[in-house]
């Protein structure tokens, strides 16, 4: 009673109560506050530029499959044994100079996003678009964006993580040393906390990834720059690939140069990738980006969108630029062109008028190797029809064809070697008829030869590192097809020579 | 009431409850319950509309569209034909599936709350047919659906909700890589969706018993033992030792059926009339009585005429007139006393056809009597199934045989060439679902590598399976069996 009379200035249950009040809200809402900070980011590294957003910009892979950046750092030390060579580089991946002559941290064709507390590497369109151009031996590497990524083994980086992620020293004992040798500062959180579940997330992923991508090590080697694009389809529906028609296996295509898209939506749309299996250059894109780690939920639609309006007008760059042009052996040429090769290629390598132009002409005609046609099944293209279900954007447009489509040749002399599997190493070579083609020869070397036009393929191996050797005899290699008389494989050595030197134009 | 006018608190706190409660009501119907029209490009056309319209099965027999869509990169192994793993999604199965559509022919998809998928009877009768290996399919509505795998697509739901791995952590994870459900939609799938539909499948496991007997042959692509589906769903009979496989047949032309004129329909005779095989066989897709009987008997009614008037397929190939000519009166000779005369389309006795008798024997009159009685029960108008014992099998109208193979009752003579041998010369094992058509032969090729590859095995030695009887103008010359050939291509 006489409590309640008389309260007390300085109750103590006042006290009590904003003590309780500081426990159970204040100090929580602080910590809250403090992890939605920390964990609730997700924000891609942007780039000014459209060039530096191809080379480095995101795709919004990194949200399902971005490695945290530092293990993707330290992992090429923690596994070198299952890396050709030393680092990211000897898998033919390119590394830009920083200011003071130093490599860049990562490779163009990686992108980083912070995402869930925590710095994440991916890689994007210009890892397999992008590649390097010396013109001596003795001459620097020039980067030369939207070209094949000629030199980029894609087969040996799909089996590095794979490899890596299952041996022992995947693990907090290995991976965060090597991450303080490096100079990685990770505060205390990271290192107690963060990495240490990231190492054991990131090891589930891919392994469980490794078992989607298990018939990869099954393939003959595909080599630099060349990748089986719709075998790695099927993987994204789980389709279980050791019972697949054995004649879909061994299907590596060449990468493509992706310049002047605009061209091939208008005037009219081309039958676009390899065998023209579809006719939308956005759609084609987003299906490239599910090499990039993107999922329906998670792409970045409007990075990649600056990506894509960069590639609607970009150019490759002129052959003079690098070496000379004989401008009246190529005039010369260009009348052959006209006559053989224009219907289907191309008024010029800026024109793409002509009536075959991407369309596709039956196998049976072309007459090249059909493991990459066959690896591409009606099948897989109504599965592919479900990609995107329940978004406006979901695809429609993937047919089953039944031959090649007949590329335009913008910046041709970049996109050695030729035919859909990369099967002959020259345009001059391409002017022989299959028989007198290199049966063997070596891929990967960025030196270029611009005689032949196509990069140096004879030689084994390049500042000791080696070499692909390119067997067109094995299963998806061969180098048959597109010859004839049709196919300018029957001119004069005289008129090959200045054929080739009106394509050095392109 | 008296607490309410003393303490405004408790007042408040019973209207904030109501409102919450009303609130939730709304949003548990929105998104459970509340119906939603299918997009229009689905009922453009007659044809799109019977190869993506809703019959409203979505209510019963529905999947919810995001499992259905994630199953097949959960369980790719389950998805098999002859024991085999096949890969392709449900592509798999051999269901008609057109380039750049989201669900293959006869399936539809329809919003009841949330995305269902569902069949139509497109389903079992679109004729998915190639010119060439080289060449992709065409897709012909109303015409058998002899690449089909049914029994395959039942098994295949059911082995999923069998799996300890069908759970809301595993499919959820699966669904949120490929959509963007808001958290309303996650909470409805995880803790009723997903649980709801496992049970669901797994009440179906009891029902479809028979499909997992190892004493019974598989369906295999291109049949169903039609008349056991309707005993043990529609009826609830007790399992018996039946197995009566028949061929998916087409469904063009009904009108053609004059019941008043004694024709009956069902291989062995066993409906009346068009109208009645439609709703019976709508009725076994929806998997219950209509939700709403007036919207069903619309379905039926728009089913009975577009089915009643769609013409026949003419004959795609080149056909060689002179030689047609010259079949007719073969035809006329050997094929028209029970092909195109009085006796079309009634049952003929068994004895006289020699046929197999397996799907005779899985039904008889207390089915159709019991049968109709449920029809009728759900206030449906019909004349409804014969209430008889069948006794033989209808002589069959010939409009469009060139695409009705492989051929007899029960699918199991691959050819028209072949049916001119007598039994024990026709193919005594073949594969049924390879849909590159066989011109010559008439008929899709049913041997060789890829057919061996895609279609399903067929022992016509195996129970309900057997090619004997019909040994009908086996003794013409060869000579007169291509000029017949040549004539039934253009019936």
């Amino acid at each position: 009673m006489n409590e309640s009379q008389t309260p007390p200035v300085d109750d103590p249950w006042k006290r009590r109560f904003i003590i309780l009040f500081v426990v159970t809200v204040i100090i929580p809402a602080f910590v809250a506050l403090w992890l939605l900070r920390r964990f609730g980011e997700d924000v891609p590294v942007d780039h000014e530029s459209a060039v530096e957003h191809f080379k480095y910009g995101s795709t919004g892979g990194e949200h399902e499959m971005g490695f945290p950046y530092w293990i993707w750092r330290a992992l090429p030390e923690v596994c070198p044994q299952y890396l050709p060579g030393r680092g990211y580089q000897s898998l033919g991946m390119v590394f830009e100079r920083n200011a003071d002559g130093s490599e860049r941290d990562v490779p163009v064709g990686t992108s980083r996003r912070r995402y869930q507390g925590i710095d994440r590497v991916f890689v994007n369109c210009a890892v397999c678009h992008t590649s390097t151009v010396r013109v001596a031996a003795d001459q620097p590497a020039q980067i030369v964006l939207g070209m094949p990524a000629a030199t980029f083994n894609m087969k040996g980086f799909e089996e590095f993580f794979f490899r890596c992620a299952a041996d022992p020293k995947f693990s907090k004992e290995y991976i965060l040393p090597e991450i303080e040798r490096q100079g990685g500062q990770l505060d205390l959180l990271d290192r107690l906390l963060v990495y240490p579940v990231a190492i054991a997330i990131m090891r589930d992923r891919v392994l469980a990834l490794a078992g989607r991508f298990d018939w990869v090590f099954r393939q003959h080697e595909w080599g630099p720059g060349r990748v089986d694009t719709f075998n790695s389809a099927k993987v994204i529906f789980n389709f279980p690939m050791a019972h697949l028609d054995p004649r879909e296996f061994d299907a590596p295509a060449d990468f493509p140069s992706i310049w002047q898209q605009r061209q091939r939506k208008e005037p009219r749309e081309m039958q676009l990738h390899w065998d023209g299996n579809n006719t939308t250059v956005e759609e084609r894109n987003k299906s490239a980006a599910f090499g990039t780690g993107t999922t329906p939920p998670t792409i970045d639609l409007a990075r990649i969108r600056r990506v894509e309006d960069w590639l609607l007008d970009a150019r490759p760059p002129a052959f003079d630029r690098f070496f000379a042009i004989d401008r009246q052996l190529a005039a010369r040429g260009a009348a052959l062109y006209k006559q053989y090769c224009a219907a289907c290629h191309g008024a010029s390598g800026s024109d793409f008028s002509g009536e075959h132009v991407g369309r596709v002409v039956p196998l049976a005609e072309i007459g090249t190797d059909r493991r990459r046609l066959d690896s591409y099944t009606y099948t897989l293209a109504v599965n592919q029809a479900t990609l995107y279900a329940g978004y406006p954007w979901r695809f429609t447009h993937f047919q089953k064809t039944h031959g090649y489509a007949n590329m335009p040749l913008d910046g041709l002399w970049l996109r050695a070697p030729y035919l859909h599997n990369g099967s002959v190493p020259s345009l001059r070579d391409l002017l022989e008829p299959a028989a007198k083609r290199p049966p063997v020869f070596h891929r990967g070397n960025d030196l270029y030869d611009p005689v032949r036009v196509g990069f140096v393929s004879d030689q084994p191996q390049v500042d000791g590192r080696p070499l692909f050797r390119f067997d067109t005899r094995l299963p998806g290699n061969a180098n048959s097809g597109h010859e004839g008389r049709a196919y300018g494989t029957e001119l004069t050595a005289a008129d090959k020579a200045a054929l080739v030197e009106f394509l050095k134009t392109f | 009431m008296s607490i309410g006018t003393r303490k405004p608190w408790v007042r408040a706190i019973v209207i904030l409850v109501g409102v919450l409660a009303v609130l939730a009501a709304l949003i548990g119907y929105d998104r459970g319950f509340r119906e939603q029209p299918q997009p229009d490009w689905v009922s453009a056309t007659p044809e799109t509309r019977f190869k993506y319209g809703s019959i409203g099965a979505e209510h019963d027999a529905g999947v919810p569209y995001w499992i259905f869509y994630v199953l097949p990169r959960i369980f790719p192994e389950k998805l098999r034909q002859d024991g085999r793993i096949v890969p392709g999604g449900y592509a798999a199965l051999g269901v008609p599936w057109e380039l750049g559509q989201e669900l293959p022919i006869g399936f539809t998809k329809k919003i009841i709350g949330f995305p269902r998928v569902a069949n139509n009877c497109a389903v079992c009768h679109t004729t998915s047919i190639r010119a060439t290996a080289d060449a992709n399919p065409s897709f012909i509505v109303a015409g058998p659906a002899h690449t089909t795998n049914v029994e395959a697509f039942f098994r295949y739901l059911i082995d999923c909700a069998k799996d300890p791995r069908f759970n809301a952590d595993i499919l959820m994870a699966e669904i949120n890589r490929v959509t963007d459900l808001d958290v309303i939609d996650r909470l409805l799938y995880r803790f009723f969706i997903i649980p709801i539909t496992k049970k669901r499948l797994l009440e179906r496991e009891a029902q479809f018993a028979w499909i997992y007997r190892p004493d019974f042959p598989e369906w295999g692509r291109g049949r169903d033992d039609a008349m056991n589906l309707t005993k043990y769903f529609m009826i609830r009979a007790p399992m018996d030792d039946t197995f009566g496989p028949t061929d998916m047949p087409s469904v063009w032309n009904l009108a053609k059926y004059r019941w008043d004129q004694g024709h009956r329909m069902n291989y062995a005779g066993d409906s009346h009339d068009a109208w009645s095989v439609i709703m019976d066989s709508a009725l076994g897709l929806l998997g219950a009585a209509p939700v709403n009987r007036d919207e069903f008997v619309a379905q039926v009614k728009w089913l009975h005429g577009y089915l009643g008037r769609l013409p026949p397929p003419t004959y795609p190939f080149p056909i060689d007139r002179a030689q047609a000519a010259a079949g007719k009166p073969l035809f006329v000779a050997h094929c028209a006393r029970c092909h195109d005369s009085e006796l079309t389309g009634r049952p003929l006795p068994l004895a006289e056809v020699g046929t197999d008798r397996g799907r005779i024997d899985s039904w008889n009159m207390a089915a159709a009597i019991k049968a109709n009685q449920v029809v009728k029960e759900m206030g449906l108008d019909r004349r409804g199934l014969v209430e008889a014992d069948p006794e033989g099998y209808v002589a069959a109208f010939l409009d469009g045989i060139w695409l009705k193979a492989p051929y007899l009752h029960n699918g199991s003579v691959p050819t028209l060439r072949d049916l001119l041998e007598p039994a024990a010369r026709r193919p005594q094992v073949f594969w049924r679902g390879y849909d590159v058509y066989d011109q010559k032969k008439v008929g899709f090729v049913s041997d060789g590598e890829a057919a061996q590859r895609v279609g399903t095995r067929l022992d016509t030695r195996s129970r309900g399976g057997g090619n004997q009887g019909h040994e009908f103008g086996t003794q013409l010359s060869a000579g007169e069996k291509e000029a017949l050939l040549e004539y039934l291509k253009t019936l």
